[in-house]
């Protein structure tokens, strides 16, 4: 870890100084990726913190226990899938089916919202685009926010559960005024484990988000996570000899940023599931 | 069965009652009536049935997949498990108290509105009821001031105390306590014991207790329990000095097993 | 029915059927929709995973035949022998080097290190298994086929797999040899086992399936990496000629035919055909954790990170 930390630094320390913190993209300034970075990343986790909180319910509460154990699988496999099939599929299959029939529509019958009108170059037919890559991403996420949101709920114990029950509460009653609260920590702790993941994505998000240095006027144009701009830059950065060594740095610096932010998100992610864990083992 | 109230008298009736797995009776053929202003303890040894019985009583037993139940209990002469009778609201009308302390991870003043939270009662509503069940379980004059404080942070003998003012809040007519003091020590038993012995002035308790000297300090009426059938249930003196069955003295006596 | 004498402060009349205080109907109804809706939530996972599946199974399999697998890729098309031998190779050396360093690394912080150390270790190996693939593979490059002066090549691509898989691997065999029941240990212990008798004839035994469950977990998300390979070797044509020689990946290969935009229908077909391979290797680790773990109870959380 540590040396992982020290490699990139001394690789690409050079370059910090105004610019790098900066706006001017050409000039290395980082910025426009870090918001890129997030409006990638907060949405999908949003998404996927709702959709896995729902499935987490379901599974806890709802569904017979036989029928969850059929579906919850499907989720399970989500996580396995490699990021670059999600890649392959969300360019040629997803982006196509969006471009032509999901975003037309939201573009026009749901102008009023911000950030969903149409443009003179957005939607295009192949759907690339910042909206595609947070589709692709909730995917991806949805796997570790679900299941750490149905461990956690799962984890409430019986007790509790038939007490608020036997108060002539309704399991809706119990899931959202108490098994909610008593899984607040494994709740936090997915969305910061879930918001690890979701940022460091590559290349299904490159492969998606129509890469372009540039924060979009909408929520269909083209731009850039400080993931896929590394992966994007990084056949320039090799190839060209003199000038490429100060790209390199600007992406190690770029690594070391997006890596201080997943090292902080997973530090605060991991304490919360074990205390989650530790406070039921007690119990 | 002779000590058993007339039925008309009874808040609770049971009547033929059985619980079955798939393969096996876990209670069977159980009559009893449970009459206003009274404390019966359920004993018997452990596997015998007693948890099922009370949680026969309000509609528990239907959270375990696969049980079924054969006879009827009755509230107030009406029957429970009947088409249309929604368990949301039989469960409201009998409180119910288990073996380990069950607060909500909320303050100490949420847990005991819990039950009122949820049909929306009104903030002067709660803030009465609330003052009132906890007066009720003893527990008022140690929390009083401390009515923010989370829930968890009390001993486990004030925590079943406020489970129990939780259960009251609603104002039930009927008390289900599933072991209420096996997790907690002397002193945290004693105190929860005198609140019982307060509260069967008021409403039916119905205690499940594996402590034969627990339901001779407190009960008016015990019922012995063996093998899921209900052996034999009378006045507490009668059960303790005169048993009927062997099965009973052997229990009572300790010489049970 | 009821009369006014009852105790507690219920209705007088309390019909069970009508229940007017506690707004019983719409609570119950609610109770039902959610029930009924929630469910249907289950769909944003099922059908993209069915969908995906259909597409790469309808996109590779009307051209798959065995040359796919025993030929070599040319131009934009060909088959993919070299790429699959490649990405079998790297795994294969990835594996050792992270079983090198997370097994034994595992099984000191489980068994030997003093609590604080393997705490220290233990946070470290979790943040690890969270770093971006793209961070890993940039150190890759920056050490290996950079510093090192291995060059792109079948080393540097192991070893910075190795790398990426080794928090995996760790934290299986902690978990593992951490959960072999203390009573188990004493009784051991207790009846005369040396240190070294009871890891290999008590410890391992209980604890083998759960580090294997981890193992092929670490393989089948290494294997489907791209950002680690593509930054520490190049696509070539060719099967792994040696350890300093560049070598091809199926990942590889999806992203390479990617970046030229699959100009011709052919490299979309070979991109899906070497999806559809990843997917069998894949799945088939996937199934080989589940029945090796369903042995032993392990924590599903494990799989996601």
């Amino acid at each position: 870890m540590a040396i992982i930390a020290v490699l990139l630094g001394a690789s690409g320390l050079e370059n910090f100084g105004p610019s790098f913190w900066g706006f001017n993209a050409t000039n290395y300034g980082i910025l426009i990726f870090v918001i890129g970075s997030f409006l990638t990343s907060v949405p999908a986790l949003a998404i996927a913190m709702v959709v896995g909180l729902g499935i987490g319910i379901a599974s806890a509460t709802y569904l017979p226990r036989i029928l969850a154990a059929w579906l919850d699988p499907f989720v399970d496999l989500l996580a396995g899938i490699p990021s670059i099939i999600y890649g392959l599929w969300g360019y040629l299959v997803l982006g196509p089916f969006f471009g032509q029939y999901v975003f037309p529509w939201t573009s026009t019958r749901l102008a009023f919202l911000p950030g969903l009108a149409a443009n003179r170059l957005s939607p295009a037919p192949n759907g690339l685009g910042l909206a595609l890559a947070i589709v692709v991403l909730v995917l991806m996420v949805l796997p570790i926010t679900t299941v750490l949101m149905r461990d956690a709920l799962k984890s409430v114990p019986r007790d509790l559960w038939e007490s608020g029950l036997a108060l002539g509460a309704t399991r809706w009653e119990v899931t959202r005024r108490v098994a909610i609260p008593y899984s607040k920590r494994g709740i936090w702790g997915a969305a910061f484990l879930g918001f690890g993941r979701a940022i460091g994505e590559t290349v299904a998000v490159f492969m998606v988000i129509d890469q372009a240095a540039k924060i979009p006027t909408n929520v269909y144009g083209g731009t850039s996570t400080m993931a896929s701009l590394i992966i994007g830059s990084i056949d320039a950065a090799f190839n060209l000899n003199a000038s490429g060594v100060t790209e390199l740095h600007f992406l190690a610096e770029l690594a070391l940023v997006l890596l201080a932010i997943t090292l902080v998100v997973n530090v605060a992610g991991r304490w919360m599931v074990r205390r989650t864990y530790t406070e039921v083992a007690g119990l | 069965m002779s000590a058993a109230l007339p039925p008309d008298g009874a808040i609770l009736s049971v009547d033929g009652l059985g619980v079955t797995t798939r393969d096996r009776d876990l209670l069977d053929n159980i009559s009893i009536d449970f009459s206003a202003r009274s404390l019966t303890a359920v004993v018997g040894p452990s596997g015998c049935g007693k948890t099922t019985f009370v949680r026969s009583l309000n509609r528990m037993t239907e959270l375990t997949p696969g049980l079924r139940i054969r006879g009827t209990v009755r509230y107030l002469g009406q029957d429970i498990y009947a088409k249309g009778v929604n368990p949301v609201v039989v469960r409201r009308r009998m409180g119910m108290v288990f073996q380990r302390p069950t607060v909500f991870p909320m303050s100490i003043f949420e847990n005991a509105a819990f039950g009122l939270r949820i049909v929306r009662a009104d903030d002067g509503e709660v803030d009465r009821a609330v003052a009132e069940a906890l007066q009720r379980a003893g527990l008022w004059d140690e929390v009083k001031d401390e009515l923010d404080r989370p829930a968890l942070a009390l001993s486990g003998g004030q925590q079943q105390r406020l489970c129990i003012a939780r259960a009251l809040a609603v104002r039930p007519r009927v008390l289900l306590l599933d072991e209420p003091t096996s997790a907690l020590d002397p002193g945290a038993t004693q105190r929860v014991e005198a609140t019982l012995q307060r509260l069967k002035e008021d409403i039916v308790l119905v205690l499940v207790t594996h402590n034969v000297g627990q339901a001779a300090r407190l009960s008016d009426r015990i019922a012995f329990l063996h093998s899921g059938r209900l052996v034999e249930v009378g006045a507490t003196a009668d059960i303790l000095e005169r048993p009927r069955e062997k099965l009973t003295e052997q229990f009572i006596t300790g010489r049970y097993e | 029915m009821a009369t006014a004498t009852l105790p507690g402060n219920l209705p007088v009349v309390d019909d069970l059927r009508r229940d007017r205080t506690g707004h019983v109907r719409g609570r119950t109804i609610a109770d039902r929709l959610v029930g009924w809706l929630l469910p249907l939530l289950y769909l944003v996972a099922i059908v993209p995973i069915l969908d995906l599946v259909y597409w790469v199974g309808r996109a590779a399999l009307p051209t798959f035949t065995v040359a796919v697998i025993t030929t070599d890729p040319s131009g934009a098309g060909g088959g993919l022998y070299a790429p699959l031998v490649g990405s079998l190779t790297i795994l294969l050396f990835a594996t050792g080097f992270s079983l090198l360093f997370g097994f034994f690394g595992g099984l000191a912080t489980a068994e030997y290190l003093a609590e604080r150390v393997a705490g220290v270790i233990r946070i470290t190996a979790n943040v690890m298994a969270g770093t971006p693939a793209i961070i890993v593979g940039l150190f890759g490059y920056i050490a290996f086929v950079s510093y090192f002066g291995w060059g792109f090549s079948l080393a540097a691509a192991s070893v910075t797999l190795g790398v990426f898989m080794t928090p995996y691997v760790f934290r299986a065999t902690d978990i593992a040899y951490a959960s072999v029941p203390p009573h188990i240990r004493e009784a051991a212990v207790g009846s005369g086992a040396r240190p070294l008798q009871y890891l290999m004839k008590v410890a391992t035994p209980i604890a083998l399936p759960q580090v294997l469950s981890g193992v092929f977990l670490a393989m089948a998300i290494g294997v489907g990496e791209t950002a680690p390979l593509y930054l520490t070797t190049t696509t070539v044509a060719l099967p792994p000629l040696g350890f300093f020689q560049p070598v091809s990946a199926l990942s590889l290969y999806i992203w390479s035919d990617y970046q030229t935009g699959f100009i011709l229908p052919i490299a979309i077909h070979r991109a899906f055909q070497a999806a559809f391979l990843l997917l069998v290797i894949v799945i088939g680790l996937n199934v080989l954790v589940r029945i090796v773990a369903s042995r032993s109870r392990r924590r599903l959380e494990g799989l996601y990170q």
